[in-house]
């Protein structure tokens, strides 16, 4: 955030904060899988793609967002826990930016894959690394639910970002970008 | 079957119970602030008397704020399932790991001690606990008061240059935002499902089918997202707004002797149960 947070990136923030939100109340972010997690998710593709679109700092917000509503929502007495269910959550976004501003240059959509991949995997390691160490999970267990959630859980990351940041960054130049100003401020 | 498309209705985000309690009409600041004092305190908390005293605490919140508890009971109903195979997991797995206490039974990887069944317990009541003080708090403060409270808190970290009002603008429009995308994506479900699209029919262990069913939903939800929020910063750029500029507020706060009370009650509260040596 070298200029502060600009109304594109409040509003940014704001909106993918609200698809979080709206993920987690109505179930429709999660993927049942049989597991000892119960679900994966996909609700932190919306930090991802923030992180990616307008910085780590706004990856960081909405990263935020999705961890405070996860605690609140949660059914598993593990997101009940504030330090698993909220800080974990906050570096989703800060990742996947540095991912992508890493590959930038070497391919735009190596990048955006990558750091949805990385976005997901920041997520499935630092909330069952947190799980293990506050004691819900032994460390067989968390091993397994990383495989078996994680691994679909990246897979899916990488396909979502990937539609929406390729797609919305190839129009972003010709007029989908309505403010001219946005830059200005 | 339709009933699945019915979004809007299960949104109840910013469900508030208007009773007019003392509750209710606490300072939300000190409110928040209290409320987070108590859940820090119950995440430490790892004694059986001490989750006890935090759960007969919760009970009592109930009937000060006058919110029948079966709001709260409604909360943990659909989590029983996911409780019970997780206390049987740490029943018959976490014996090793917990250190101390006496073994009860041991077969192999399996082993029982009174340390894991201390674990078991006690994760299961801090569950119920956190459940029951979070609706509490929301189901007797309004969103707009919680974000308001949430600014007013976040203050003085406006001193080290961390931008507080942005941050509480962030939520706001989170939140308002939730129930239109809920809208957008009842309509897309419904576009799709019209042209032959079924969701949730699948089987539950068709998980790679029942992922690629959510692909047309999510991804135009993104999209339209992005569109809104376009319009939005048009229209608040060409309104002239100006992150960072000093502001006047609508409401104000003003604390009074039962908002002090309230807080002073959480700390005491939080020292007892952290207190109980058992």
């Amino acid at each position: 955030m070298e200029k502060g947070l600009t109304v594109r990136k409040i509003v940014i923030a704001g909106v993918l904060g609200a698809i979080a939100i709206l993920l987690g109340v109505t179930r429709l972010g999660y993927i049942p899988v049989p597991t000892a997690a119960g679900n994966a998710t996909i609700m932190h593709i919306p930090a991802v793609i923030g992180g990616i679109m307008e910085g780590w700092g706004v990856g960081m917000i909405i990263g935020l967002i999705f961890g405070v509503s996860s605690f609140l929502n949660a059914t598993v007495p593990l997101f009940k826990d504030p330090l698993v269910a909220i800080l974990p959550r906050l570096f989703i976004g800060v990742t996947a930016y540095l991912t992508y501003v890493g590959l930038k240059n070497v391919n735009q959509y190596l990048a955006i894959g990558a750091a949805g991949f990385i976005g997901a995997l920041t997520n499935t390691v630092l909330v069952l690394g947190l799980a293990v160490i506050r004691g819900y999970m032994p460390f067989g267990v968390a091993a397994t639910v990383a495989v078996t959630n994680g691994l679909p859980e990246a897979v899916v990351s990488v396909i979502v970002t990937l539609a929406v940041v390729a797609a919305w960054k190839k129009l972003g130049s010709s007029g989908r970008q309505k403010s001219k100003i946005s830059g200005d401020f | 079957m339709s009933a699945e498309f019915e979004l809007t209705r299960n949104i109840t985000i910013g469900q508030y119970l208007p009773t007019a309690s003392v509750v209710h009409r606490l300072d939300p600041r000190f409110k928040l602030g209290a409320f987070a004092i108590l859940i820090v305190a119950i995440a430490i908390c790892n004694t059986y008397v001490g989750n006890l005293f935090a759960l007969a605490v919760c009970l009592w919140l109930f009937q000060v704020s006058k919110i029948p508890l079966h709001y709260g009971i409604s909360g943990i109903k659909p989590a029983i399932p996911f409780i019970i195979i997780l206390a049987i997991m740490q029943l018959l797995f976490y014996g090793e790991i917990a250190n101390g206490g006496t073994v009860y039974f041991q077969y192999g990887i399996i082993s029982i001690s009174s340390e894991s069944i201390r674990l078991v317990i006690v994760s299961a009541m801090r569950f119920v606990e956190v459940i029951f003080l979070s609706s509490v708090l929301t189901l007797s403060t309004s969103t707009t008061e919680l974000t308001h409270g949430m600014e007013r808190l976040l203050g003085p970290l406006e001193k080290v240059k961390f931008p507080v009002h942005a941050f509480a603008l962030i939520i706001t429009i989170a939140i308002r935002f939730v129930p239109t995308f809920a809208m957008e994506m009842e309509k897309m479900m419904k576009a799709q499902a019209s042209r032959g699209a079924d969701f949730g029919t699948g089987e539950w262990w068709r998980i790679v089918q029942r992922t690629k069913d959510m692909f047309p939903i999510i991804i135009p939800l993104f999209n339209v997202a992005l569109s809104r929020a376009e319009d939005l910063i048009l229209a608040m750029e060409a309104r002239c707004y100006m992150p960072g500029a000093s502001r006047t507020r609508y409401t104000q706060y003003k604390a009074k002797g039962i908002d002090y009370a309230a807080l002073v009650a959480s700390v005491v509260i939080s020292v007892v149960m952290l207190g109980i040596p058992w």
